[in-house]
């Protein structure tokens, strides 16, 4: 038990001491997993506006296939980028495999069925009136989406920090295609992961008092923007 | 000048024939009351005309022109014509916000605006209501607002479905009191679609009466003095409809065969006919009366119903009629259930239409 509340207390300290591995880990984790989410959102929001917005045959399996893939195992998605990305795979010559581009891929596509997932959602949940008033007030097409998207924002914003907060959290993608290289790809959850087995715990606390930081922040800032 | 035309407008959905060979003229400044009972095609109608529907067959000439089929030109159209749902809806946002979502949209300046935004709500009752959250209005303030978000681009047409439905009376006034200045300025030409037959009356210079196709369209008192069709006739609660066959005895007046009395008319159709004759234009008296009226019958007394002051007597001629009469004369006359009376009215007063 001593063990434990001494390490908690050396967790403490690295953090209050700014110490440096462990910023150079949170500063890498926040910029690939931001930046997943920003491209998968890029994606995933015009994509699932086009799927809400359009009628087609099929729409509500592909909303289902969608949503099944919320819960994508995150060692499913790090195999199947490891298949493309491997000097072997099509996309070999990229050589994106252990490197930070590799694991932004893999997160991307982690993220975004949620992302899409829950822009349909957000904009189910504009009033379909909304559609027609603004039309006969006078929008075009391209005007009156540019509205119910305006009305779905908050929610909209909600869709896009869930995936943020999926990509911060993972840890397969990261381990098998980031492959934890101390000082290029070694990410929160990896590192984590890693230094626990090893028995340095310190490290680990400190890292996961971060991580449960970051899930704070996050949740505090939907639950704001969604009281609004 | 018409502003609008309706030409042989019908449309079917889901191979359900929801309007039939629609035809209206609107001229410009005019105020049409579109009538029906629920789910007569009253919205679907006025959502055609807006440009938000497309019907599936006929065509609508809008200032003498025929809507475009190309998305930007029916644009250029929709936008000189604002209509009003039933159902109260805001954008997200002040009203401020959305009363200017309108000039917004067409990249007009809002500040240029400002008086007539002020003008429209003070007029409506909503002075100082700018930086209120639109979401947080009551139904009737929300439909007020909705008729200024409507009226801030200055529409030639103006389509109200049901503005006033399940609102508190006061908006309602507020709202019916804002229409009728607005029809009588005969700037805006509207169609106000409505299942209230008074409020109807009272806004419009001319009503039509529909239920999936137009079944009459004139001045409000024609309409409901001299309805066409049973379907009017009982829309807009006339009563005493009999159905008799008709054959003229002499210049300008025709004998009704209803079954067991025949009624004198001056209306000149033959054959197969509705008449009907109106509670007030019948008389009661205890004895046979020398009398100018053509129409006189000896009945019994076989229900007397209070509505409100007025009596509605049912009064067994051979047909059963439906009689009103003030309490005071009801009581005067010493009248109860199983008296025999004698009813009379004019020729003139009964109403013929086609079966």
């Amino acid at each position: 038990m001593n063990e434990i509340i001494n390490a908690f207390f050396e967790a403490i300290h690295l953090l209050v001491t700014l110490d440096p591995e462990v910023i150079e880990i949170t500063l890498r984790t926040l910029y690939i997993s931001i930046t997943s989410t920003v491209i998968a959102a890029l994606i995933a929001v015009p994509l699932g506006g086009y799927i809400h917005f359009r009628k087609f045959r099929g729409k509500r399996t592909i909303i289902n296939i969608i949503q099944t893939l919320y819960s994508m195992p995150t060692v499913l998605v790090g195999l199947l980028v490891f298949l493309l990305i491997s000097n072997r795979g099509p996309l070999g010559n990229l050589e994106l495999l252990f490197t930070p581009g590799g694991m932004i891929l893999g997160q991307t596509i982690l993220v975004l069925p949620i992302i899409a997932g829950f822009t349909i959602l957000a904009l189910s949940g504009v009033k379909e009136e909304i559609r027609d008033l603004a039309l006969s007030l006078g929008a075009s097409e391209i005007q009156a989406i540019q509205t119910i998207m305006h009305e779905a924002k908050y929610a909209l914003l909600g869709a896009i920090i869930l995936g943020f907060g999926r990509a911060i959290s993972e840890v397969g993608v990261a381990m098998m295609i980031g492959g934890n290289i101390r000082g290029s790809t070694r990410v929160i959850t990896t590192t984590m992961s890693l230094e626990t087995s090893k028995g340095n715990v310190e490290l680990s606390i400190a890292l996961g008092i971060i991580l449960l930081m970051i899930a704070l922040l996050i949740n505090l800032v939907l639950n704001h923007v969604q009281e609004r | 000048m018409n502003l609008l035309e309706i030409q042989n407008i019908s449309k079917q959905y889901e191979g359900k024939k929801i309007l039939e060979d629609i035809n209206l003229y609107l001229e410009k400044g005019s105020t049409l009351g579109l009538i029906g009972p629920t789910g007569c095609g009253k919205t679907t109608l006025l959502r055609i005309i807006d440009l938000i529907e497309t019907p599936s067959s006929g065509k609508i000439i809008f200032n003498g022109q025929e809507i475009p089929k190309t998305k930007k030109e029916r644009i250029d159209i929709r936008r000189k014509i604002g209509m009003v749902f039933q159902k109260p809806i805001v954008f997200k946002g002040t009203v401020y916000d959305n009363i200017c979502y309108g000039l917004k949209i067409r990249g007009e300046d809002k500040d240029s605006y400002q008086d007539k935004i002020k003008y429209l709500l003070d007029a409506l009752g909503l002075f100082d209501y700018e930086y209120r959250d639109a979401s947080t209005l009551s139904g009737g303030e929300t439909q007020r607002m909705a008729l200024a978000r409507a009226l801030v681009t200055d529409p030639e047409l103006l389509l109200l479905d049901e503005p006033t439905a399940n609102l508190d009376p006061q908006s309602t006034e507020k709202i019916e009191n804002f229409m009728e200045q607005l029809r009588d300025e005969r700037e805006t030409t509207v169609i106000i679609a409505t299942h209230n037959l008074i409020q109807g009356q009272h806004l419009s210079d001319e009503i039509a009466i529909l239920n999936k196709k137009i079944f009459q369209i004139g001045k409000p008192e024609d309409v409901f003095r001299k309805p066409k069709s049973r379907f009017v006739a009982e829309f807009v609660g006339v009563r005493n409809v009999k159905k008799g066959s008709s054959r003229r005895v002499e210049e300008g007046l025709a004998l009704i065969d209803v079954g067991a009395i025949n009624v004198y008319s001056s209306a000149a159709l033959e054959g197969d006919v509705y008449m009907s004759i109106r509670p007030e234009d019948i008389t009661i008296s205890q004895s046979k009366v020398e009398t100018s009226a053509l129409n006189e019958f000896e009945g019994e007394i076989k229900e007397i119903k209070d509505s409100g002051g007025i009596l509605d007597l049912k009064i067994d001629v051979g047909e059963v009629f439906s009689v009103y009469m003030t309490r005071k004369s009801f009581a005067d006359m010493g009248l109860t259930i199983g008296s025999k009376v004698w009813l009379q009215f004019k020729a003139s007063a009964v109403n013929v239409f086609e079966v």
